[in-house]
């Protein structure tokens, strides 16, 4: 009974979308180990190693990798932070008004002023 | 291996014993849950309109909402419906049959002969992967597509979360997305999987901005972040009307996020042998790919429904449910057929692409949505 009266106190939107969340990991947990129980084991040497088409694998998966578009990451970084930004305003436009709205315009132009900048470099691969 | 019959009666009388265990434990856990607040009584056994009136408690709870209609139990079904929707569609769409033979009928049990051959595949786990990173993803996944189903309401009455900023709450879920990516691909320690994965984490990554800006126009026509209230803004016109633009963005990078052709670089087969799924076999792959995906699959289906196409608004005789139901599955049929018709993107481009192209189509019909409504326009 506390559990159950702890639960309708807490009552949240936060606790319902963890609580269908903790739902489907029971499923996928329980989904798991059915194939545990009824699949046959049959472990042998090429099971063990890394899968790469049949052939003998060329080695371990963790090596330096040339990143060639590694700035549109870093593109991300920036403008996923000024897309929140631009949320802010939208929800609240009615009380921002006219000014508001002229304000998001230049910070609309910068952007796109700084999107064609990073985009010309983030195109020359030569330099990642 | 079974190979004797002896063996065979074995298998089965330990499936039956722990299906038995595992059964008691989830009543008794159930009866605890729901005992206190609903009355289950023996009587029921020999009074069926008590038990008509408890399944229709039992339907107002939140248990119902969480673990059956809105929950996880239907999206689990839809994904199956799809699954199968998808290759019978295909097939026509490529002058093949498809699924012919599960069932009697157009192979409407092809489901379930792919999760009952997934389930008896051996669950293989290489020595040379980081164990617990490498099975977190498949169970990673799908809890978290299933946390976004949580806040999108069927109707006003069937959601699990009445959230105030659902639509951040949605994109705050997806974001894990990439990460899983990332997580399986480097806990794999082989190579197509670490192409794959880099590959995952920059598509994934490069569309979500398009995606979240497309999405911020019917927010600014309906003045809220709320689902319900942006359906509700929608009772005269719907916002694919007002906002065709952002509708086509937010479709194409719907596309993106799902990984689906055209924008199927994670998992090119030719290319990468299936990306970052392919150490992944038996149950890992059907939850990944049978289950997740096709739940997020529906999460944006839905989502596109309820922000262009009025959520369960339509005539009145049919139920809001049914019209729900059926403009997602028509939206999830839209996202279907590209697969059927397009090649595959080159990487620069599929770069290069979204930020030079989506990311100011989206900008564009933000803006003219802010100029009218500034200028006076009501809904």
């Amino acid at each position: 009974m506390s559990l159950v009266g702890g639960l309708k106190e807490m009552r949240s939107d936060l606790l319902l979308v963890l609580l269908t969340a903790g739902f489907a990991t029971a499923a996928s947990v329980i989904m798991l180990i059915i194939p545990l129980i009824i699949a046959p084991k049959k472990p042998n040497k090429p099971k063990e190693i890394q899968y790469e088409c049949g052939q003998i694998p060329s080695g371990a998966g963790k090596f330096p990798l040339m990143m060639q578009y590694y700035a549109y990451l870093l593109m991300f970084v920036a403008f996923d932070v000024m897309s929140m930004f631009l949320f802010a305003w939208g929800i609240s436009i009615y009380n921002v008004g006219l000014s508001g709205f002229l304000a998001v315009i230049l910070f609309i132009g910068v952007l796109l002023i700084t999107l064609a900048f990073t985009l010309y470099h983030a195109a020359r691969r030569e330099l990642w | 291996m079974i190979r004797t019959f002896v063996e065979f009666l074995t298998r089965i009388v330990v499936l039956i014993i722990v299906i038995l265990v595992l059964g008691l434990i989830v009543i008794s856990a159930l009866y605890y849950l729901i005992g206190p607040i609903l009355p289950i009584t023996p009587s029921m056994l020999i009074r069926p309109q008590e038990v008509l009136a408890f399944t229709f408690a039992l339907m107002d709870t939140d248990l119902f909402r969480i673990t059956i209609f809105p929950g996880f139990t239907f999206v689990v079904i839809y994904a199956a419906f799809v699954v199968l929707w998808e290759r019978k569609l295909l097939a026509k769409m490529q002058l093949r049959i498809g699924p012919l033979y599960a069932g009697k009928f157009e192979g409407i049990f092809q489901p379930i002969a792919d999760v009952m051959k997934l389930l008896s595949k051996e669950l293989v786990i290489p020595k040379v992967v980081d164990r617990f990173f490498f099975i977190l993803p498949p169970i990673l996944t799908v809890t978290v597509a299933t946390a976004a189903v949580a806040v999108i309401p069927v109707t006003e009455m069937w959601v699990i979360a009445k959230s105030e900023i659902g639509v951040l709450v949605i994109f705050a879920v997806l974001a894990f997305f990439p990460l899983t990516a990332l997580m399986a691909a480097w806990s794999s320690n082989s190579r197509y999987p670490m192409l794959g994965g880099i590959r995952a984490l920059h598509q994934l990554v490069a569309y979500e901005i398009p995606l979240i800006l497309s999405t911020l126009t019917p927010v600014v026509y309906a003045g809220s972040l709320n689902l319900i209230d942006i359906v509700e803004k929608q009772s005269d016109t719907w916002f694919i009307l007002l906002a065709p633009i952002s509708a086509l963005t937010f479709y194409i990078c719907s596309l993106a996020e799902l990984e689906r052709i055209p924008f199927d670089l994670p998992e090119a087969e030719p290319e990468v042998a299936s990306g970052w799924l392919a150490e992944y076999g038996s149950m890992n792959f059907g939850l990944i790919m049978g289950v997740a995906v096709y739940i997020k699959l529906y999460v944006f289906s839905a989502l596109f429904t309820i922000l262009f196409l009025g959520g369960w608004l339509g005539p009145q005789p049919l139920p809001p449910e049914f019209w729900f139901i059926f403009k997602t599955f028509i939206v999830t049929t839209f996202l279907i057929i590209p697969r059927g018709v397009y090649p595959r993107l080159r990487i620069d481009l599929l770069l290069k692409q979204s930020w030079a192209r989506y990311f100011i189509l989206a900008l564009v019909n933000l803006v003219v949505a802010a100029t009218a409504v500034l200028g006076g326009f009501k809904l």
